[in-house]
């Protein structure tokens, strides 16, 4: 195997808080190869955008800092590289989209000098190359009459679009990852749907690998080839998804996806009472503890649960369950 | 009034429009209309849920069941009684019989009561009984709803998002409804949570006897929780049908997308499922177009479409479809 595009190796994100330091990230590791696409799940509060943010350098300052472990992309560390190669790196390399497309973008320029912006600011194109590839990049995330549309504000465009719009200047310098958090929450299913679509083929025509992160399991079935299931800052499971949504080796994971009422093949008279995964996730103050943080809302679970933090079992085909009791799930 | 003694909510040619602008001074006042003529109807005991995308107008419909906002046309028949047309102490004490759990567990509690206060004040308003009575409600309440007793002296903020829907579900029971209105019950929870309250729900539908009128835009839930559905596009219906028949066999352009568009994790589902994108965004409900409103982005339309406003049909047993390409064989123009 090659060397993966992004390996993070034991990382731990440690947030101060009024009540002290926790590790809102805990001891995660994770690769991602080019051209791949890996999805995080997990409920709010278990890290998934922490991580995200770790990795863009974007961890908010001097609340948020990596303490240990390594962001190692294409050969350089990220965690100790300064602000000033960031900003190369962030735009050009690893672009990020967000959850509301509509505080995401600014709502005073036109959506042509949002685009237009990043390349000149990354590229140094002319103000006339940047406009022209704006009405490109607008024809490209299928904007109809891109050519009129890319002098609109934002608040003229609906929420679909506006998602296309982040999506274009997200991938404007064809980055080689693009971090998608939690992309199609906001909209609509059927634009969901189109969303998908287009991040796909955007997927296949500029082979940037992709990292979503959402708590849908349905979204993570359609888009995704490699799950990262968090649990309060750890990483519970990892592994193909196929596999995971067949045999999940986690409680927790196989929570996630029993207590989603889903839309089967055929659909019959019987309506099963849904799994419920019982409590909320813990308060930052439990984060870091050398015990099973998922063991309060666990129906698996056993004193050495309560003693220890389960290491990581491997599987065949590089399924990974941190659960003391993995075999058994 | 529904003949049928088995129908408790009988909602009949319900519309409702906002007024948005004048063309200058003198100029004809703009109307959106937010509900068109929408007619359907829920069994006692049964849920019946409205579907649709933001801005389809399936909260406004709700709203105006509940008389949260005001109907421009229409009545609503509950258990016998025009619920559109009672006024001041008629309506006060009609509204006991109709109750609402609003979508945001966030907004829809006021931070400076307490828990118990917040359950009692239904009781309160309407001076039912005596105090103690009303205390020992209250704590039934609790406890049906899976909180503690000792809870009851909490403010909203001291509680989880699944907590205070839990809250809101109690203070919705109070009264001893026969309908209770659950608009996005659950979409500001947590997917965790989400179960926790929606096998509450059914708990409490069959403990009490409860009739549900159910608003969601997420299909897999509607599929877990009802009995009826109702497809909203834009203000209207366009499709009305049992649940094994809408999920089973849609025959709508609109809601075969709709179904078709939601992620699953059931491998046979993404095999068989052909997921039929619909190109562009709704049209302007300022300016409507004609005929179908979801001819602009439906695959199938044709000139028809474009002119003509399609009626609802009834093209099988309890199966109303409003589609020019649908006949009385209810096959799905798409299929």
């Amino acid at each position: 195997m090659t060397a993966p595009l992004l390996k993070v190796e034991n990382l731990r994100i440690e947030l101060t808080t009024r009540d002290g330091v926790a590790p809102v990230i805990d001891d995660l590791s994770f690769e991602l190869g080019a051209g791949e696409s890996i999805s995080f799940v997990g409920e709010s509060g278990c890290g998934k955008s922490m991580t995200a943010l770790g990795i863009m350098g974007l961890l908010p300052e001097k609340v948020g800092r990596v303490a240990s472990g390594s962001i190692n992309f294409a050969g350089e560390e990220l965690s100790t590289a300064t602000e000033k190669r960031m900003r190369e790196i962030r735009g050009n390399d690893i672009s990020m989209i967000f959850q509301e497309p509509m505080t995401s973008l600014n709502p005073v320029y036109t959506v042509g000098e949002q685009i237009a912006e990043v390349l000149r600011a990354h590229q140094n194109l002319s103000k006339a190359a940047a406009w022209a590839s704006a009405i490109e990049l607008l024809d490209a995330v299928r904007i109809p009459n891109a050519q009129r549309r890319v002098s609109d504000y934002p608040f003229q465009m609906s929420g679909g679009q506006r998602q296309r719009v982040m999506i274009a200047i997200a991938l404007a310098c064809k980055p080689k990852i693009l971090i998608a958090d939690e992309p199609t929450t906001a909209l609509d299913v059927t634009i969901q749907a189109q969303i998908f679509d287009l991040l796909n083929d955007m997927k296949r025509q500029t082979g940037a690998a992709i990292i979503m992160i959402t708590h849908d399991m349905g979204a993570v079935a359609e888009m995704a080839e490699r799950m990262i299931v968090m649990y309060a800052g750890r990483n519970a499971e990892q592994g193909p998804v196929e596999q995971i949504i067949e045999r999940p080796r986690h409680p927790y994971s196989k929570g996630l996806i029993a207590c989603v009422p889903h839309i089967m093949a055929t659909l019959t008279e019987e309506r099963r009472e849904l799994t419920e995964v019982a409590g909320i996730v813990p308060s930052l103050r439990e984060f870091g503890k050398n015990r099973c943080l998922f063991a309060s809302r666990c129906n698996m679970v056993t004193q050495k649960c309560l003693d220890k933090r389960p290491p990581e079992v491997a599987f065949e085909g590089q399924q990974m369950s941190a659960c003391w009791h993995a075999e058994a799930v | 009034m529904s003949d049928d003694p088995e129908v408790l909510l009988d909602v009949k040619d319900l519309t409702v429009r906002f007024g948005v602008k004048r063309g200058g001074l003198f100029g004809e006042p703009k109307y959106l209309y937010a509900v068109d003529d929408i007619s359907f109807q829920i069994k006692r005991g049964k849920t019946l849920a409205i579907v649709g995308e933001s801005g389809s107008g399936k909260t406004t419909a709700a709203l105006a069941v509940a008389r949260l906002v005001e109907a421009y046309k229409g009545t609503v028949d509950l258990d016998g009684t025009d619920f559109l047309t009672l006024e001041d102490e008629d309506l006060r004490q009609a509204r006991a019989k109709m109750q609402f759990i609003f979508q945001d567990p966030y907004s829809s509690l006021n931070p400076r009561v307490r828990a118990e206060k917040i359950v009692r004040e239904p009781l309160d308003n309407l001076e039912s009984g005596a105090k103690e009575d009303r205390q020992q409600i209250v704590d039934k309440l609790f406890e049906a709803v899976g909180l503690h007793p000792e809870q009851q002296r909490l403010f909203p903020h001291q509680f989880s998002g699944g907590q205070r829907q839990r809250i809101g579900i109690a203070r919705a029971l109070a009264t001893q409804p026969d309908l209770i209105i659950c608009d996005e019950p659950v979409s500001a929870l947590d997917v965790a949570v989400q179960a926790q309250i929606l096998n509450l729900l059914r708990k409490l539908q069959t403990d009490f006897g409860l009739t549900f009128l159910f608003i969601s835009h997420d299909l897999g839930v509607v599929q877990h929780m009802c009995d009826t559905i109702v497809v909203m596009y834009m203000g209207k219906v366009v499709e009305y049908a049992d649940r094994l028949s809408l999920f089973n066999n849609p025959l709508h352009p609109y809601t075969v997308a709709l179904l078709s568009a939601v992620p699953s994790v059931d491998k046979k589902r993404r095999a068989e499922m052909k997921r039929i994108l619909i190109p562009g965004d709704p049209p302007d409900p300022l300016d409507l177009p004609k005929g179908c409103r979801f001819a602009n982005r439906c695959p199938v339309a044709i000139e028809r479409c474009k002119t003509e406003q399609p009626i609802l049909n009834e093209v099988a047993l309890g199966h109303q479809v409003a589609c020019h390409l649908v006949d009385e064989r209810a096959v799905s123009p798409l299929s």
